[in-house]
């Protein structure tokens, strides 16, 4: 047993970001007056994280700390996507913070420590680095929910979220255990390699992939294990909702795609019949729940709900009677969504906090009466949001379920095209309500909005370039691709 | 490159109009105008090279890994509808100009305008299947914008919602039915799938297919059964009807249908889904016309049985009558949105268009009466006028269609009866609002309109005459144009004449003349509001009920599947894992023995009998005693211990057993502070109640046992090679111990020991921060029921003793101290070689000092302590660092152990290694942070006697 110094330039990102968070909490313990201090101090960590990133990036495959790590172009991606997401959601949340006074620096530490969970998450080619990951991802978010600790919602969801978690992780644990026992390996590519040679105890295999999916589903929020997004979603600071919706689904994202494609690809139908059935049916509960509801952030709780299920719409289109042809293709379009989706939640819940003041929280559907006449632009953006998660053509959103459907098609589930098209009618129909709201009722408060500058100019952008994107989705759609292919 | 500028010229046009001020009419009608008409020339040039090269196309790369170009393909029959909907767009603005009212903010309508004719060109010009259905939503939502333009008014907001979820609906049914058909033909591009026709038509999802285009089509055209949003168009200003719901949208479904016929056409199926929708919006729709009181109604109407009339000829699978579906959608085009522009005249000269309230205008408003006539003629099928030419040719396909018998009859009676609707409620249309008595009580005296106004009307109506008359002259090279770019090689022959001879369609038209004029006879004597017949065929009330059956039916699924409440949520997720686990077991059980375990020793049983009888003990009391629960549980942790010396783990025994000592009265010394229980045992407990504990007790019983087996199961299977032989093998060659758990411990994971250390000193320190701040529930701030009674003096740090009977144990306990420490310091020391180690004498050392705390009292230990805790954390740490950077010295990575080994006078032989020195820091660690973490919870008690902030450990 001789001691290797593991490569630790593949990884610098990661630890960049674990030495800033503990400078963050040095920093804000030993300098408590600044307040701006831990702030700064996060969003400069992610820029700088975001340039360690693209330093270290390298076009071919990489393995470090005994292969636990892996270094590959997916992940780089992912990361890059996930500091973007987490950067804006601070910088959108950081009035509403201050608005409610807890914008204390632990929470700037909780999210950076998160941040680092997702990374860790993302670059895992163990089962044991992702498993850390995603329980430092989950731990910091637990207790972002709960910031608020005067609110008793607040509390309540940080509670319930943790409680569910935890059952949801142990059941990952359990699945992962199962998996070592049938193939011997806690490395994606040992257990490919155990799958592939048939070495693999088939049943016990089947009650590994059961459990892992459990876990899976649990994090992306797709039924059956879904029941604590929307109460989690509606509990939860707005600010925080911001971030629960938007990076943490790009993590579980990449958790899915190392543990089913990297490691199980082999047995890929039969996880595929299981994602089938969680995919239609998140997307039927998803969209029929989301009607009913009058809390915009539930409603948008339930519509990711349904996202994510056309997310995996594309996982699950990868193979088909053996002919993987399709699936670089399926699997990018799943990405493609999935990325698509955090630019449309982190501008849906910006809008929200945009309208919300200091103990008022513009949460409700009935809030975003008359928009327009109060701001003619932000409705606008709003509309842009709102038809894009529709999935009306010319904006982001309609890309993304074209290119999903497209995969299902190819992989010929026709019935499933069907569903999911019939449901996005019904998805249009909520989504429509809230641009109806905004045109054509007369507002509730005609007061013009106050909202910090760089709020401002960052949701503009942002709504932007969602309409921007739709129209030449040809870029992120290839850099998708691309990520994949030189990957996998 | 021409192509894409007819595109882009209206998309430009649009963003211009978009950004002008509000009060800019002239400027913003002339912009559109010019936008307008700059399109119209592009297309009419383009004549020439259709012509000649029959295609023209140009693309431009979009998302190729879609699959998609933006690409843009003319045929004969797309110029057509190109130039269509750019001259009439063109007209329309004119139209417009003089129809908004100076208060109208007209930006918004010529920018909406523009973005609908660029959206509508690009369906009509699209390429490509894709881009076809994305511009197709996109005039769906232009055509939002439009109708909903005036936006305080309840019924245009309701009629826009109306049609933008009937037509956006099928947009994307539409978008479905267009990604099946690209992956039958392979390829999205238009050329291809016209190519591809047998292919499709062959496959298993045309079906599929085909009803999925069809529904977008029929949504779009307000065909039967989707008709009923275009009467609650009409709320929209007239220009946009003229435009959208005479010319263009509507026109846009059976623009599709004609566009895919070579693709789609020719089977049963297509005859029978697009046939019976045709011919049933051609009755209906004609029959409902007659009994609108809006004249905006009747023309809405009216439309549907057109298009229907269209729908049916695209649906007989004929050739020629695809021919006349082509001719009759110019011609409804000219007709219908002449008449739009006059009720859009009448409605702004006198301010109504209830033809009830119309009367005798013919007298204020010559010119526009007559023009009105003319195209109301036309659109019933006057001879001379081109509505008579195309539905002669619709009549002459009904008569002559290769059907079966009672379809060969049928279809010609329902097509003249339809006829005679037609020609009934055009004449009512003229006579009741241009004819009779003046009306007087009109809310503005009429007069003629502006010239300009009338001029796109008349042009209207001068291309009616001019293509009735001359027909192979006029619109004859643009309709062969059109049809052959459709049919290609198999394009029938025609002939556009007037006379074909008395024949029988001719006594059809005539049929249909005569009985349109006795039916309005008929109808002038009728004064009931209603509609007979078909009073109750309302399709907003369907839709208003889907609406409100969705959202009902979205809340009570929300009822059943939803509970805000945790528990419920727990449940369900274990109960779906426990479904999933059933999974594969159906599938699959090969493999599935369980092993026998084999007879235990009777003595083995028993201890594990007890075991179990404590932990089901204390999960029994866990809610009613708290005491009892937490003693029980410590009789399990006890019989764990014993099974691990039972199974020759000494070394496990040992630290069990300090654990769980340490638990135990770390639980004991925090119950005091748990919130009081709900004493409100109710001997009477509800049945449901009970029921839901027994499904919860079977559910927890049957996910217990089955993860109990599972485990139980692989356990028993043969275990792969793992790391423990080389554990064992290695531990006293590398670590220089015989104790192989502390050897892993303390060398080969010294790392990870290092580590937890560090985790254990924070713990330690974090309870101790949190503990500070605690606020206890109000009730449990009070002394104890036992101190009250008692109460006890404050008590009294010089006494030697406490007095009474706890002077017994005190002096026991102080006599255990020195003992216990030795015991602690054995372990420590022998730890590397045998059962011990710093971690077990940490604990042990701990334990005397609580046990010192809990009989002698907080204050009175307190005031002659001299232990740190928070001292011990530091030092221990420390050690095990140095221990670890000890190595550094020898050239050796961190944590590497160093050992001597020797012999020194007196003491013998001596093993000494730097391990030591960590298990030293472990143990004084352990100390230092198990007594912080017990003290601080010991110092609450205190409160109650001081109500001030405990002063716990040494600050």
């Amino acid at each position: 047993m001789n001691f290797v110094v593991p490569d630790f330039y593949p990884a610098a990102a990661e630890i960049f970001v674990a030495i800033m968070a503990l400078v963050v909490m040095l920093a804000s313990t030993f300098a408590r007056g600044v307040r701006w201090l831990a702030y700064a101090l996060t969003q400069f960590t992610l820029i700088a994280a975001a340039f360690v990133t693209i330093y270290t990036l390298k076009g071919d495959v990489s393995y470090t700390f005994s292969n636990l790590f892996i270094g590959d172009l997916l992940g780089d991606l992912l990361k890059l996507l996930i500091y973007f997401s987490m950067a804006i959601a601070l910088l959108y949340g950081r009035g509403y913070l201050a608005d409610r006074n807890i914008d204390k620096p632990e929470y700037y530490v909780l999210a950076l420590l998160m941040t680092l969970g997702m990374m860790v998450m993302v670059t895992a080619n163990h089962m044991l680095p992702l498993y850390i990951g995603l329980e430092m991802m989950s731990l910091g978010l637990y207790a972002m929910v709960a910031f608020d600790r005067d609110s008793a919602r607040s509390t309540e969801a940080g509670m319930k979220y943790f409680v569910l978690g935890a059952l949801a992780s142990g059941l990952l644990l359990y699945g992962m255990s199962m998996i070592y026992g049938a193939t011997g390996s806690l490395e994606f590519s040992g257990i490919a390699n155990a799958v592939y040679h048939q070495a693999a105890n088939k049943t016990v295999l089947l009650f590994g992939i059961v459990f892992l999916m459990a876990g899976i589903s649990f994090k992306l929020g797709v039924v059956p294990f879904h029941m604590w997004v929307p109460d989690v979603y509606q509990g939860a600071p707005s600010a925080v909702t911001l971030i629960i919706a938007t990076a943490p689904k790009l993590a579980a994202f990449a958790m899915a795609v190392r543990l089913l494609i990297w490691g199980l690809f082999d047995v890929a139908e039969q996880w595929q019949s299981m994602l089938m059935f969680v995919a239609v049916l998140s997307i039927i509960l998803g969209n029929l729940a989301a009607i009913a509801q009058t809390n915009l952030k539930r409603m948008l709780a339930y519509s990711g709900i349904s996202h994510m299920g056309f997310m995996l719409l594309g996982l699950l289109s990868g193979v088909v009677e053996g002919d993987r042809h399709y699936a670089l293709n399926a699997y990018s379009s799943a990405m493609f969504y999935a990325v698509s989706y955090v630019i449309m939640s982190l501008a849906s819940f910006g809008m929200i906090i945009l309208l919300s003041r200091a103990g008022f929280e513009a949460d409700s559907i009935d809030d975003f009466k008359g928009l327009n006449k109060r701001s003619p632009w932000f409705a606008a953006m709003m509309m842009f949001v709102m038809f894009s998660m529709a999935g009306i053509p010319f904006f982001i959103g309609f890309f993304a379920k074209l290119s999903v459907l497209q995969a299902v098609v190819a992989a010929g589930y026709l019935w499933i095209a069907i569903i999911a098209v019939v449901m996005s009618v019904i998805g249009a129909f909520y989504y429509l309500r809230v641009v109806k709201v905004m045109y054509f009722d007369p507002p509730v408060d005609p007061a013009p909005i106050h909202a910090p500058a760089e709020l401002r100019v960052l949701l503009s952008a942002n709504g932007l370039a969602i309409a921007a994107l739709g129209l030449a989705p040809q870029a992120l759609m290839s850099v998708c691709a691309y990520a994949l292919l030189a990957s996998l | 490159m021409s192509l894409l500028a007819i595109i882009l010229l209206p998309f430009l046009g649009s963003l211009c109009a978009a950004f002008m001020p509000a009060n800019a009419r002239n400027v913003e009608a002339w912009l559109a105008g010019t936008a307008a008409l700059a399109t119209t020339v592009l297309v009419a040039s383009l004549y020439g090279d259709i012509q000649a090269e029959g295609v023209l196309r140009a693309s431009v790369p979009w998302a190729p890994s879609l699959g998609l170009e933006f690409s843009l393909r003319m045929d004969g029959f797309a110029w057509v509808f190109a130039l269509l909907v750019a001259a009439m767009g063109t007209l329309v603005v004119l139209y417009a100009r003089y129809y908004m009212s100076p208060e109208d903010p007209v930006p918004r309508f010529f920018s909406f305008f523009l973005a609908f004719m660029g959206a509508m060109l690009g369906v009509v010009l699209s390429g490509n299947l894709i881009q076809l259905a994305m511009f197709w939503e996109l005039t769906s939502l232009a055509s939002f914008m439009l109708i909903a333009y005036w936006n305080h008014r309840v019924d245009a907001r309701r009629g826009a919602r109306m049609a933008l979820t009937v037509t956006a609906t099928g947009g994307l049914a539409l978008l479905a039915g267009m990604l099946i058909l690209g992956h039958i033909a392979g390829s999205y591009d238009l050329d291809v799938v016209l190519q591809a026709g047998d292919t499709i038509r062959a496959h298993a999802w045309y079906p599929a297919a085909l009803a999925l285009v069809v529904l977008g089509a029929l949504t779009k055209s307000a065909q039967f059964p989707f008709h009923f949003w275009l009467p609650h168009a009409m709320a929209a200003p007239t220009p946009v009807s003229a435009y959208l719901h005479s010319a263009t949208m509507v026109k846009a479904g059976v623009f599709l249908l004609a566009r895919l016929w070579p693709v789609l056409a020719g089977t049963e199926a297509w005859f029978w889904i697009v046939g019976s929708a045709g011919l049933l919006s051609l009755v209906v729709g004609a029959y409902l016309a007659l009994f609108q009181r809006d004249m905006k109604g009747v023309l809405a109407y009216s439309t549907i049985s057109h298009l229907g009339l269209i729908t049916l000829l695209l649906g007989m699978n004929s050739p020629l009558a695809l021919v006349a579906a082509v001719f009759h959608i110019i011609n409804h085009a000219t007709f219908k949105a002449s008449l739009f522009m006059a009720a859009g005249i009448v409605d702004h000269e006198t301010g109504t268009r209830d033809m009830t309230r119309l009367s005798g205008l013919y007298r204020a408003m010559p010119i526009t009466a007559t023009l009105a006539l003319v195209a109301a003629a036309s659109m019933a099928g006057v001879p001379l006028l081109n509505g008579f030419l195309s539905k002669e040719m619709f009549f002459a396909e009904t008569v002559f269609i290769d059907r079966p018998d009672f379809q060969r009859l049928g279809l010609p009676m329902a097509a003249t009866l339809a006829g005679m609707f037609s020609v009934a409620y055009s004449l009512r249309f003229i006579h009741c609002v241009f004819f009779g008595r003046p009306a007087r009580d009109l809310p503005r005296a009429p007069h003629e309109p502006p010239g300009w106004m009338l001029a796109p009307s008349a042009l209207l109506v001068f291309a009616c005459l001019l293509v009735g008359m001359f027909p192979a002259h006029t619109i004859g090279p643009f309709l062969a144009v059109a049809t052959q770019s459709i049919l290609g090689a198999s394009t029938p022959e025609y002939s556009l004449a007037i006379w074909h001879g008395f024949n029988l369609p001719l006594m059809m038209s005539l049929a249909a003349l005569a009985g349109g004029i006795v039916l309005y006879q008929l109808l002038l004597r009728r004064r009931a509001d209603t509609v007979p017949l078909l009073e109750r065929l309302d399709g907003k009330r369907a839709f208003d009920f889907v609406q409100t059956a969705l959202s009902t039916g979205s809340e009570r699924l929300l009822r059943i599947l939803v509970s805000r409440r945790l528990q419920v949520q727990l449940l369900l997720i274990v109960v779906f894992a426990l479904a999933a686990v059933l999974l594969p077991l159906t599938a699959d059980r090969a493999g599935w023995t369980l092993a026998s375990p084999g007879l235990p020793d009777p003595a083995f049983a028993l201890l594990w009998l007890v075991g179990g009888a404590c932990a089901l003990g204390t999960a029994y009391k866990a809610k009613r005693h708290r005491l009892a629960a937490l003693v029980l549980s410590g009789g399990t942790g006890l019989a764990t211990c014993l099974t691990f010396a039972w199974f020759s783990a000494p070394d496990l025994a040992l630290t069990q057993l300090t654990v769980e000592v340490v638990t135990v009265v770390l639980l004991l010394l925090g119950l005091r502070w748990l919130p009081r229980r709900n004493d409100a045992s109710a001997p009477d407990i509800p049945t449901s109640t009970r029921l839901r504990r027994w499904r919860d007790r079977s559910i927890a019983l049957l996910a217990g046992g089955g993860l109990g087996s599972l485990a139980y199961i692989v356990l028993t299977r043969p275990a792969g090679e793992g790391i423990s032989p080389f554990f064992l093998e290695q531990a006293l060659p590398l670590g220089g111990g015989l104790n192989v758990v502390n050897v892993i411990l303390v060398d080969f994971r010294g790392f990870d020991t290092l580590g937890e250390i560090t985790v254990l000193g924070i713990v330690a320190l974090t309870v101790y921060a949190l503990l500070r701040r605690f606020r206890p529930a109000p009730e449990s701030m009070e002394l104890t029921q036992q101190q009250q009674e008692h109460s006890a003096p404050p008590p009294d740090t010089d006494a030697v003793l406490p007095p009474g009977p706890m002077a017994v144990p005190a002096v026991l306990v102080r006599l255990l101290m020195p003992l216990a420490l030795l015991v602690s310091l054995y372990f420590l020391l022998r730890g590397h070689n045998a059962p011990g180690g710093g971690f077990v004498g940490g604990l042990v050392l701990a334990t005397t000092v609580i046990l010192q705390y809990i009989v002698g009292g907080t204050v009175w230990v307190e005031s002659r302590s001299r232990l740190h805790p928070p001292h011990w954390i530091a030092l221990g740490l420390l050690a095990a660092a140095a221990a670890g950077c000890g190595a550094w010295l020898a050239s050796l990575p961190f944590l590497t152990s160093l050992a001597w080994h020797g012999s020194l006078p007196l003491v013998g032989e001596l093993h000494i290694s730097t391990v030591l020195l960590f298990d030293i820091g472990v143990y004084m660690l352990v100390v230092g942070a198990t007594v912080l973490m017990l003290v601080a919870l010991a110092h609450q008690s205190l409160r109650a006697h001081h109500r001030k902030p405990a002063r716990a450990g040494e600050e």
